[in-house]
């Protein structure tokens, strides 16, 4: 068990007991201070390390001099009403007042109260700061210590003794943290920013265009997009498309949506064919409005929009990380009636532009009569121009860019593939229309969660046919790969990629049921319970076990603590005699002790040769490990007797 | 179901008063609540749970620190009337686990315990200055703590009661000074047997001349000399007013126990015998005249 030997000597002083307090809470906030106020502090530290004694007064001027001007070095460029508009920055700002304040009067060398609270107030400011895994695991700690350093002021300094006090609070309160996480009313609000800007982030996969320059769709960053936990297993890799949105205008070097002129106004068909599967979305801040729903979306998501083409878009830009749950029908196949207006946007082609394409597809129309057969000769003529997927293609003549990359370069990635496969459907005659979002991979998964990059980001092809949009997996026409794009796609490592998949799924799931508990996972919970009377059971089962641990550790570390070895050994069979009604009275030896035992248990020989192994080791000078082992098997012996 | 019943017979005997540190809690609270409320942060929630689970926790952890704690009064030293004295308090920590962070308190003091081991006690001298002679009571004195976390103040009245006697102030003239005064100290002189040092007290014709011309004074002592039988005092030419009376006996007697020499006390309605009755009855009589 836990040793606190090293600990048995040190008595700290109630300064040095506050200077750990404030060791602690400054550690994390050490993360955003920057290197003028690392200096002021460091300098301060140096100051207190120096002088033991209570500081002049015109120190502590010059330290505030000193402080203020950390200060406006560290804000310096940003120190204005402007930058003060961002809610960090104000509370950096608060953190540096803080700084310095107690500097100047920890210099003083007197504890008042403000100094008692100030660690406090500087937890509450990191707070605001990080929210990850790492300062879960870090505040846990923080309380902990922050609870031993006020015990151990209450208990003289004594900090084994405290030790065990603050182990003995932390797990009384231990089960009424967790009940009260799991319990205590949410009301999901945004993230208030009392009027302050939020700090925009702009870096994303998918964003609602598609480039087919530089600024293509490609960002092979392993950044997590979302975390998806699917009711039961996750589907296989070919079903896993994440639809965002639907580009239907080619404007040469990048695709749009229709224009917000155009309203398409019948009905929404939902799909009926497919299976169904359920789903909980963790969606991590895009700054943008689509939330991502498995192709094909059944169920409108609460509090979302969900259009005719089954695009998903909350009212604002998603900032904060959004819980969404949701219901699809794993189908390719979506039926609808093609308005007038989507109509000529989702044929519309600039007859000019790709002359080789337009020739190639009006013989596929010349040949071919019905859409489906269109589209198949149209993935076979695809397939036969031995196109290369390439995460670094050759730039394309952006005039003419199904040309281009079909008949000259034939290096691209998915949007070239997309772009080219809808502009030559459109020559063709078949209604198009490209979609982006995110094209996951089972591997990926373990049991039912699974994990969404920003490399996933993806486009594909849909095809008006029958009154059906079709998806057509455009890519797969790849003849080949490259083996840049290949090293990147696979990973070098398949051990370090399963680790990384492991910890990835405990994170999320300490994310999901901790980080980003809300009342919809509180609602979540409910209902579920209500649904299983045995997860009721299986839930009180392990709040028990909880309360019977953290008793079981409380009883462990509330027990007298033994500071004399043999004693120590000896000290369960005295337990036992003062059971049987024999207990050691003042001025007893022990050799006296065990001798009334024996005269009323003549018969037992164990507590004699206890006796015996003790006398040898307290006086007779033989205090060799040999013995004491022997007296701890005589103990041993005693007790089970 | 045993310790319960215990920790039940324990709170009852324990009074929590909130202090300052328990505002400080409470904002504290209502602070991070806003922070978690108004921005979804669930490690703000589970710092906030924390803070409250523990401060929850702080009452019956600290009840417990007190309430196994039992005080009794031990019998003080003697106690004089407008002089500080010191009345012992036994603590006494019956449970398995120590005691921390205790104060012995009366209405004008305060003694600090640091700690209490487990099935051990600690004597405590708690300083008085009775303002009068007489039979005297010490009540209202009260343990307290605020282990573990200074939220609460937690107090446990100690229901004992101190009675006893507070003797009248000694003051007044020495007795060496009364001795002088009394021509039948020394008795008969029989037979020469030495010299003494001369401590002022004896008479001036005991004076050893000749080691006075050397230097030194000393007396002379003879073997057979019989003391007066007993010193007495009397109760009437003591002073001129009761309470003086009783200082200068009670300053008087304390002497006479010091120097071990018998006296007899005439009071108005009783005469006390020092080789009848011990210094302390006498002192008692004088007390509570």
């Amino acid at each position: 068990m836990l040793s606190l030997k090293p600990l048995q000597d040190i008595k700290l002083s109630p300064l040095a007991l506050l200077d750990s307090a404030y060791i602690i809470v400054l550690l994390p906030l050490m993360l955003i201070l920057k290197v003028p106020m690392l200096v002021f502090s460091f300098i301060v530290l140096v100051l207190l390390f120096l002088k033991k004694a209570p500081a002049h007064k015109f120190l502590i001027v010059f330290v505030f001099l000193m402080g203020m001007l950390a200060l406006y070095l560290s804000l310096y460029g940003v120190f204005s009403f402007r930058g003060l508009s961002r809610l960090k920055l104000f509370l950096e700002l608060l953190v540096y007042v803080l700084i310095i304040v107690v500097s100047m009067q920890r210099l003083t060398r007197e504890i008042n109260f403000y100094l008692l609270l100030s660690p406090i107030l500087f937890l509450a400011l990191s707070l605001f700061f990080f929210h990850g895994i790492m300062m879960l695991s870090y505040v846990i700690v923080e309380i902990f210590i922050l609870l031993w350093l006020i015990l151990a002021h209450r208990m003289s300094g004594d900090m084994v003794e405290s030790f065990r006090a603050s182990m003995v609070m932390f797990m009384y309160s231990l089960p009424w943290v967790v009940v009260l996480f799991i319990f205590f009313p949410r009301i999901s609000f945004d993230h208030a920013d009392y009027g302050f800007k939020g700090e925009n982030i702009q870096r994303m996969g998918h964003d609602g265009t598609m480039f087919l320059d530089s600024k293509a769709l490609l960002v092979p960053s392993d950044r997590i997009v979302m975390e998806v936990g699917f009711d039961k297993e996750v589907p296989s890799s070919d079903k896993l498309y994440f639809r965002g949105s639907i580009l239907y205008v080619d404007r040469k070097d990048h695709w749009e949506p229709l224009p917000s002129t155009v309203k398409r106004k019948s009905p929404i068909y939902y799909p009926q064919k497919g299976e169904s599967v359920d789903y909980k979305v963790t969606l991590y801040p895009t700054q943008k409005r689509w939330i991502y729903l498995l192709d094909m979306p059944a169920l409108a998501v609460k509090g979302a929009d969900l259009d005719k083409d089954l695009i998903s878009t909350v009212e604002k830009p998603i900032k904060a990380p959004m819980h969404y749950a949701a219901t699809s029908s794993l189908s390719p196949k979506l039926h609808d009636n093609l308005d007038q207006d989507t109509l000529y946007a989702s044929t519309h082609f600039d007859a000019k532009r790709n002359p080789k394409t337009y020739r190639e597809a009006q013989r596929i129309k010349k040949r071919f009569k019905k859409p489906d057969e269109r589209a198949s000769a149209l993935i076979k003529f695809f397939q036969q121009q031995s196109l290369v997927y390439s995460l670094k293609p050759k730039a394309l003549d952006i005039n003419n860019t199904a040309d281009s990359f079909l008949f000259d370069t034939r290096l691209g990635y998915c949007v070239h593939f997309a772009s080219s496969f809808v502009v030559m459907a459109r020559m063709a005659g078949i209604p198009s229309r490209i979609v982006t979002g995110y094209k996951a991979d089972k591997a990926n998964s373990l049991n039912n969660y699974l994990s969404v990059k920003e490399r996933d980001a993806h486009a594909w092809a849909e095809l008006y046919i029958n009154q059906h949009w079709v998806r057509v997996e455009t890519t797969s026409t790849a003849s080949a790969i490259d083996a840049e794009a290949e090293e990147i796609l696979t990973g070098h490592n398949e051990l370090l990629k399963r680790l990384n998949l492991h910890l990835m799924y405990i994170k999320y799931q300490v994310e999901t049921w901790i980080l980003y508990y809300s009342n919809i996972r509180q609602l979540q919970l409910l209902q579920y319970a209500k649904e299983n009377p045995r997860f009721i059971l299986i839930f009180v089962l392990s709040l028990v076990a909880l309360v019977l641990i953290t008793f079981s550790i409380t009883l462990y570390f509330r027990r007298p603590r033994c500071t004399h070895k043999i004693l120590c050994i000896l000290e369960p069979l005295l337990r036992k005699l003062k059971k049987e009604g024999y207990s050691r009275e003042n001025g007893e030896t022990m050799h006296q002790y065990f001798m009334r035992y024996m005269k009323d248990h003549p018969d037992n020989s164990v507590i004699k040769e206890v006796d015996k192994y003790y006398e040898t080791i307290s006086y007779g000078g033989d205090s060799s490990s040999a013995t004491i082992k022997q007296l701890k098997s005589m103990v041993k012996k005693s007790l089970s007797s | 179901m045993k310790s319960l019943r215990t920790f039940a017979q324990i709170y009852r005997r324990i009074d929590q008063h909130a202090t300052r540190y328990s505002v400080v809690v409470v904002v504290l609270l209502f602070g991070l609540f806003l922070e978690a409320y108004m921005h979804d942060f669930n490690l703000v929630y589970i710092t906030l749970f924390f803070v409250f689970s523990l401060a929850f926790s702080a009452g019956p952890i600290g009840i417990l620190n007190l309430g196994h704690l039992e005080a009794s009064y031990l019998r003080p030293g003697r106690l004089f009337a407008f002089q500080e004295g010191q009345i012992p308090i036994e603590i006494s920590n019956n449970s398995a686990t120590t005691s921390w962070s205790i104060t012995l308190h009366d209405e004008e003091t305060s003694l600090p315990l640091d700690s209490i081991k487990s099935e051990t006690s600690e004597v405590l001298k708690l300083p008085v200055t009775p303002n009068k002679r007489g039979p005297f009571t010490h009540k209202g004195c009260y343990l307290e703590s605020k282990y573990p976390l200074s939220t609460v103040r937690l107090v446990m009245k100690i229901d004992e009661t101190y009675n006893g006697v507070v003797y009248p102030e000694p003051k007044g003239i020495p007795l060496q000074s009364f001795l002088q005064q009394e021509k039948n100290h020394y008795g008969e002189e029989k037979e020469f047997d030495g010299l003494r040092a001369y401590d002022g007290s004896q008479k001036l014709s005991h004076i050893h001349w000749a080691s006075v011309a050397k230097g030194d004074i000393s007396v002379k002592v003879f073997s057979k000399e019989t003391q007066t039988p007993k010193l007495v005092f009397n109760f009437y030419t003591a002073a001129t007013d009761d309470e003086s009376r009783l200082s200068q006996l009670c300053l008087w007697v304390l002497e006479c126990e010091k120097q071990n020499l018998p006296f007899m006390l005439q009071m108005p309605n009783r005469v006390l015998n020092s080789a009848k009755e011990s210094t302390d009855v006498i002192l008692e009589t004088l007390a509570r005249y």
